[in-house]
């Protein structure tokens, strides 16, 4: 079938058809070579969510520039345009030639959350290329997959050929210049496997308890490497950076130009995966910095620009490349938006300059509501900071703040669920304080989520709470919260738990996901798509049992389903932090003052004077 | 101050961008070719432009206009060349003339618009183009469900005063429809109500996603 002919009657009858058109400024059209490897970068969800995410802008800009690579985009259709492909036997197409996907060389995935494994599947399926790895022949494209889930690939190693584990920039273009012509797949993989970072699911095999635990994860290739250690960018200003984004017609999540600033966080949160698996801190220079953004500005139009990193007020020049940035958006009419401030007085000064900033209110990100369970978490935020800025705020004329919790965390007690309360109340007391008995109009949003345990992060181990609790939790501090100008929402148990299953989830799980999958499952992350009752009717055929793997605390000494991996952050220093956690001892930033987390054994961690 | 206007065509995938895309589009070409546009006063200012008539999302065009207003007068040439660069697939524009001052603006002088619709036949007709035609413009009044704008219900308008000109033609296996309508402020008429008013005339038509709308020209009182 021609789809481009096809493509325009389907055009005509779904919602928002610019999602499926392509020719974007910015996006790249190559003639096809003989000889030229063609790549599908797959986002498992929609195109507006997919193209807000800087990684797919940036591997799309490295991919093609390589003559050899021609590098287009796949996106998970919306519902209505899958029923109509699915009616007129449509197959799943790249947006930039129209090409049916299993006609590539290769199809990558990005995997940034767990709750997009179901889109995967279907996207295999809509493309005509059969789901397990063990069924394609040689003339179905190699399925690929990267991205933050790829930390623990185990869940859909029935599906994927082979994982790129860490930066990506670098690597990826290496692994798919690799392939050759005539070569059979799996003289692909066994080369492919000694770049660092590459991880191919056949060569090992997991041995099982009878309880369900790992016994052994054996190599089935002698020759395949015992652990794959992450591929690092060791140089983030010597590394590519998109400058030249694609600009899509409709509206999407985030529309605007944005740079990089660092990668790899010091702070150290003990819940936080990425927090672990991106050290260590590297930096761009504020003048690559400026010129990226520049030169962003220049080849898009945007009209806003926004700095991406885990916590934008760490960067070490942060106040000079603010106020720079500051100075030069104001010339050139672009709005700035900084995520993640720590809310001090410089930042602020810089909030105050930026327009319109107010409208989004005032964000802190407390995590949980004593100082006990923050010292827990090492979350080194104090009540103390948060009153004294939603004061500066209230004096400026700021009328919205918004908290963020995490709800199940170890250790945690009604003192604590009671705490999150308090704080909300206590915030808008400060406003009555400031502003008299009727406070104007003024409104708290609390936003609670259910703590997920993540893979190489020191709760790996720990056990999440179960539904019941959660459900009892959330009904307490609704009532608790129900206050003439306080917000609480939270987000859905049975989609938390599906996640926590999946983030430490082994091989068997995959069963689960394909059984799910042919159940009709997708969008799992979007509580009007979420389908609990065919999510348990999956898990009970397969004979998985959740519980086993979201609620159940693990040992030390068990093997975990990611122990090949390597993210340089040692096991030790894991065991030791969540036993810090327990004993609720904090440990500090380590830029000031190295935790022993074992990176400084593979890179350079931020040299002194830059600390 | 001073006002031009660009003509421009909107052929191929990017018809499936709408209205509002196509504003995006422009005001960011504006801003990457460095042509500064003037913005009106307020609390939410705004660049001074718009178009002569909205072209509804799947339609193509060879005739579409943007009306806008800078801050610095410029050479038309300069801009038609700076802008066209900017273009992406599919949008071309073919000129770019200085306004005269103080007139009113084309969206408010549109009167009437010209289309091209090209139906798929499922079996063919036993007519001609001309007798379908001339059949059709002969029923007393051209009624048809039309959504209104407030209360979204459906009800029955009488379209025959709306349609200025039409001709059939028969060719292939399609029928071509050749239609000047009323398109302004003062009264409009969408193609969607011709083709449904047609659809009761010929129920051998195709489904609605296999016809394609072209606007060819857009007519401009004085
Ligand atoms: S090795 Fe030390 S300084 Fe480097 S990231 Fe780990 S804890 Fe921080």
């Amino acid at each position: 079938m021609e789809i481009s002919k096809e493509l325009d009657k389907l055009l005509k009858k779904v919602e928002k058809p610019a999602r499926y058109i392509g020719c974007e400024i910015n996006s790249v059209i190559k003639e096809p070579q003989p000889g030229m490897l063609r790549f599908g970068f797959a986002f498992p969800d929609t195109y507006e969510i997919g193209m807000s995410y800087m990684g797919l802008q940036l591997l799309y800009h490295v991919m093609n520039k390589e003559e050899t690579i021609f590098c287009e985009r796949v996106f998970a259709p919306a519902m209505d345009m899958e029923d109509c492909m699915r009616r007129e036997n449509m197959e799943l197409f790249t947006l930039e030639t129209k090409t049916p996907v299993r006609n590539l060389d290769f199809l990558g995935f990005t995997l940034q959350y767990e709750l997009s494994f179901t889109n995967i599947l279907n996207m295999l399926d809509l493309g005509g290329i059969p789901l397990l790895a063990k069924e394609r022949t040689e003339e179905e494209p190699i399925i690929i997959a990267g991205g933050p889930c790829a930390y623990n690939p185990e869940p859909l190693c029935d599906f994927i050929d082979v994982f790129l584990i860490g930066d990506g920039e670098e690597l990826l273009p290496k692994a798919v210049k690799l392939r050759r012509k005539g070569q059979t797949k799996e003289e692909y993989l066994k080369e492919l496997c000694k770049l660092s970072g590459v991880y191919v699911p056949a060569f090992y095999e997991p041995e099982y308890y009878e309880d369900g635990r790992i016994k052994e994860i054996r190599k089935t290739w002698e020759h395949a490497p015992d652990t794959i250690e992450r591929a690092l960018v060791r140089d983030l200003d010597a590394a590519e950076f998109p400058q030249d984004l694609i600009v899509p017609f409709i509206e999407v999540v985030h529309d605007r130009a944005v740079v990089e600033t660092f990668r790899g966080c010091t702070r150290g949160c003990r819940f936080c995966q990425a927090g672990m698996i991106y050290r260590p801190v590297r930096e761009r220079k504020p003048e690559t910095i400026k010129r990226l953004a520049q030169a962003q500005l220049d080849s898009t139009g945007h009209e806003e620009l926004s700095l991406l990193s885990l916590s934008t007020s760490d960067y070490s020049q942060f106040e000079t490349l603010a106020t720079e940035l500051v100075g030069m958006c104001r010339e050139q009419n672009v709005s700035l938006s900084l995520p993640s401030l720590r809310l001090d007085s410089f930042s602020f000064k810089v909030l105050e300059e930026i327009q319109g900033y107010k409208k989004s209110g005032l964000t802190f990100a407390p995590e949980a509501g004593s100082q006990r369970l923050r010292d827990v978490i090492n979350k080194g935020i104090t009540e103390e900071d948060i009153y004294s800025a939603v004061k500066q705020a209230l004096e400026l004329g700021w009328n919205h703040v918004k908290l963020y919790f995490m709800i199940g965390l170890p250790t945690e007690t009604q003192q604590d669920l009671d705490g999150i309360a308090e704080i909300a109340k206590t915030i808008k007391a400060i406003n009555y304080e400031l502003k008299g008995r009727k406070g104007g109009r003024f409104n708290v949003t609390v936003s609670v989520s259910n703590f997920v345990p993540k893979a190489h992060t020191p709760f790996q181990w720990e056990a999440q709470d179960t539904e019941e609790s959660f459900r009892k939790k959330h009904d307490y501090l609704t009532k608790q919260l129900s206050v003439k100008g306080i917000t609480f929402n939270y987000h859905d148990t049975e989609i938390s738990r599906l996640e926590a299953v999946f983030a430490r989830g082994d091989r068997q799980v995959g069963k689960a996901l394909a059984r799910a999958f042919e159940l009709g499952c997708k969008f799992d992350g979007w509580s009007e798509h979420f389908n609990g009752a065919m999510w348990k009717r999956a898990f009970e055929e397969t004979g998985i049992d959740p519980a086993f793997y979201a609620q159940r605390k693990r040992s030390y000494d068990e093997i975990l389903p990611w122990d090949r991996i390597d993210p340089f952050i040692t096991k030790a220093f894991l065991m030791r932090e969540n036993e810090r956690a327990l004993q609720e001892i904090t440990t500090r930033d380590c830029r000031q003052g190295c935790a022993g987390c074992g990176m400084n054994r593979k890179a350079e961690c931020m040299p002194e004077e830059d600390k | 101050m001073s006002q031009y206007t660009i003509k421009f065509s909107k052929e191929g995938y990017i018809c499936y961008t709408s209205h509002l895309d196509l504003l995006r589009l422009f005001k960011r070409a504006f801003k990457k070719a460095g042509i500064l546009l003037s913005y009106s006063q307020g609390f939410n200012p705004h660049p001074k432009m718009g178009f002569a008539q909205p072209l509804s999302l799947g339609y193509s065009s060879i005739s579409e206009y943007l009306e806008f207003e800078t801050g610095q007068e410029y050479e038309p040439g300069f801009l038609l060349s700076r802008l066209k660069a900017q273009m992406p697939e599919g949008i071309h524009i073919a000129s770019c003339e200085k306004s005269e001052g103080s007139k009113k603006s084309l969206a408010a002088r549109s009167v009437a618009a010209e289309y091209v619709i090209g139906i798929p036949l499922k079996e063919m007709p036993e007519e001609d183009g001309k007798a379908l035609c001339s059949q059709f413009l002969s029923q007393k009044e051209i009624r048809v469900l039309k959504r209104q704008k407030k209360t979204k219900a459906m009800k029955e308008v009488d379209i025959k005063e709306k349609i200025q000109d039409l001709n059939f033609t028969i060719a292939g296996e399609n029928l071509l429809i050749w239609a000047k309508l009323d398109s302004g402020s003062h009264s409009n008429l969408s193609p969607e109500l011709l083709i449904e008013a047609v659809k009761k005339l010929c129920p051998f038509m195709a489904d609605r996603n296999e016809i394609g709308v072209m606007r060819t020209k857009l007519i401009f009182e004085k």
